[in-house]
């Protein structure tokens, strides 16, 4: 069982922090990363060519952060991927020990920087995490039988902030009747609208994973200029704070606010454990793993 | 009813440079409706390389016609003698009607003039949607009449992605999140739980290009034979 479940598991708060594949080959500074952290949390997630965004393959780099001595948490779109390739890399996945899945559909091809890419979307979300669970249970999605079935930890998304908030709570839904065991969320700013997301959730104990993210100065440029288009608010004053100061100054003063709002989801239990963003960066995720 | 969009007239000049007489052939049909090459278009097209050669003291003698639909033998075949004249033919249908006439006159370079793009409906003078992705499989009965394959650009069928945001897609929040409105939609009309089970994966094999149907009543004429 991989770490990231038992720790769930055991209500014991796992933390895990999201690093970035390289654009390129060059992985050392991915690893070091893992080297300076993997005795202070439970798992490294690997984003897949995330923000559609072409980077190095999670499930290579997945890998390596294990060979370093990481647990990973990788990420499977189905953006990039019909029905065959999901399948067999789901099980290459297995082979090379990577237990925890992230599924998720995938930023649409045009945000990223090959937008006249073939989107493929051959299976949604939802049935990525059906096919998963198939494969668990010794078939694929066609019902051929399978000649040793993978273990999964399988997780997924769910969005608090959603606006409408029903059409998210019926994917949600599907998503746990499809198998999902954990939930991650989009960074949370707002402790509210957390704990109003908490009221809709169902009897069945969900394990799920607020995400706490460090905002990075182009961000709170964004923000502070005009319409802000993430699934995840901030506080105006926070922005306020934030706008106009040097680059290192705003990534402190989001490591201190991060450090705040990990305790607080903590102290509260609004989630069962925690999902850091910070750029990747080892000196950042180290800081705010010292706040708490 | 098919979309198309008129090439840019340097393109179907370019193409159509090595060649003395050429005849445009306009459809009647759906790129009359959407404005990219009916009669009118034809005779634009005409015009527009009239006075380009004519500028730079080049002849090219132009032949024009259009026909109800490029897509009906019935309609197409009657062109096939008129066309003997000609060093190329320059269609301004869909590319089904392109290639239907391309395959009828099997002596001449047929040139597309238009970039056929979509199933769609016409909003008002001008201004086109696309609606069907001709799926084979339609899922409207279920989805409260609005599609998911083709309005949401990930063709989700199981609900939105994680990006819609207020009502509105990821992809161009200008437009409606389409599961955003299938779940009004359908809420409005009490039928929810039509959505409530997971769909499964959508068979793409009848999507296997180029498709063919035939009519159940067509089957002993055109069906596969014993």
């Amino acid at each position: 069982m991989s770490k990231l479940r038992e720790t769930l598991e055991a209500g014991a708060f796992p933390v895990v922090v999201e690093l970035k594949p390289p654009k390129g080959a060059a992985v050392e500074a991915m690893l070091a990363a893992v080297k300076s952290l993997a005795g202070r949390v439970t798992a490294f997630s690997i984003p897949d060519n995330e923000h559609a965004k072409m980077r190095l393959s999670a499930i290579a780099a997945a890998r390596l952060v294990q060979e370093t001595g990481g647990e990973a948490l990788v990420h499977v779109t189905c953006r990039d991927r019909n029905r065959l390739a999901l399948e067999s890399d789901l099980l290459g996945a297995a082979v090379l020990g990577l237990e925890n899945l992230l599924l998720v559909s995938g930023d649409y091809v045009t945000l990223g920087d090959h937008p006249q890419a073939k989107p493929v979307y051959d299976a949604d979300s939802v049935q990525l995490l059906q096919i998963a669970a198939g494969l668990m249970d010794g078939h694929d999605s066609a019902g051929l039988a399978l000649k040793g079935s993978p273990a999964f930890f399988l997780g997924a998304v769910v969005i608090p902030e959603a606006e409408p908030l029903s059409p998210q709570l019926l994917k949600f839904e599907k998503k746990l009747a499809a198998g999902a065991q954990f939930f991650i969320t989009p960074p949370v700013f707002d402790l509210d609208k957390l704990r109003r997301f908490r009221e809709h959730l169902p009897e069945t104990p969900v394990k799920l994973l607020a995400s706490v993210k460090v905002l990075g100065a182009d961000e709170v440029a964004q923000a502070a200029a005009g319409p802000w288009r993430k699934v995840y608010s901030l506080p105006p004053e926070l922005v306020h704070d934030l706008a106009g100061k040097e680059p290192e100054d705003i990534l402190a003063l989001g490591v201190e606010a991060a450090g705040r709002l990990v305790k607080a989801i903590r102290q509260e239990k609004l989630a069962d454990g925690i999902y850091l963003k910070a750029k990747g960066r080892a000196d950042l995720f180290t800081r705010i793993l010292e706040g708490f | 009813m098919i979309i198309a969009e008129r090439k840019p007239f340097a393109e179907i000049k370019a193409m159509l440079a090595p060649y003395k007489k050429i005849l445009i052939v306009g459809c009647g049909t759906c790129v009359a409706v959407c404005l990219a090459g009916g009669e009118k278009e034809v005779g634009l097209l005409a015009s527009q390389l009239r006075l380009a050669l004519g500028l730079e003291d080049k002849r090219l003698e132009i032949g024009e016609i259009t026909v109800e639909r490029q897509c009906d033998l019935e309609f197409l075949r009657p062109l096939c003698d008129f066309t003997a004249d000609y060093d190329a033919i320059v269609s301004m249908a869909c590319g089904a009607g392109v290639q239907f006439l391309n395959q009828l006159c099997s002596l001449h370079p047929v040139f597309p003039a238009v970039n056929t793009s979509f199933i769609g409906v016409n909003n008002a003078v001008g201004h086109y949607t696309e609606a069907c992705r001709a799926c084979h499989h339609c899922y409207l009965g279920i989805t409260g009449g609005i599609c998911p394959v083709t309005m949401c650009p990930k063709g989700l069928l199981n609900g939105p992605c994680g990006g819609t945001l207020n009502g509105h897609c990821e992809v161009d929040p200008e437009k409606d999140c389409a599961w955003s409105r299938i779940y009004h939609r359908l809420e409005l009309e009490g039928r929810l739980d039509n959505i409530k089970e997971i769909l499964p994966l959508h068979p793409h094999d009848r999507t296997t290009t180029p498709g063919t149907v035939i009519h159940p009543a067509y089957k002993r004429r055109y069906g596969p034979h014993e």
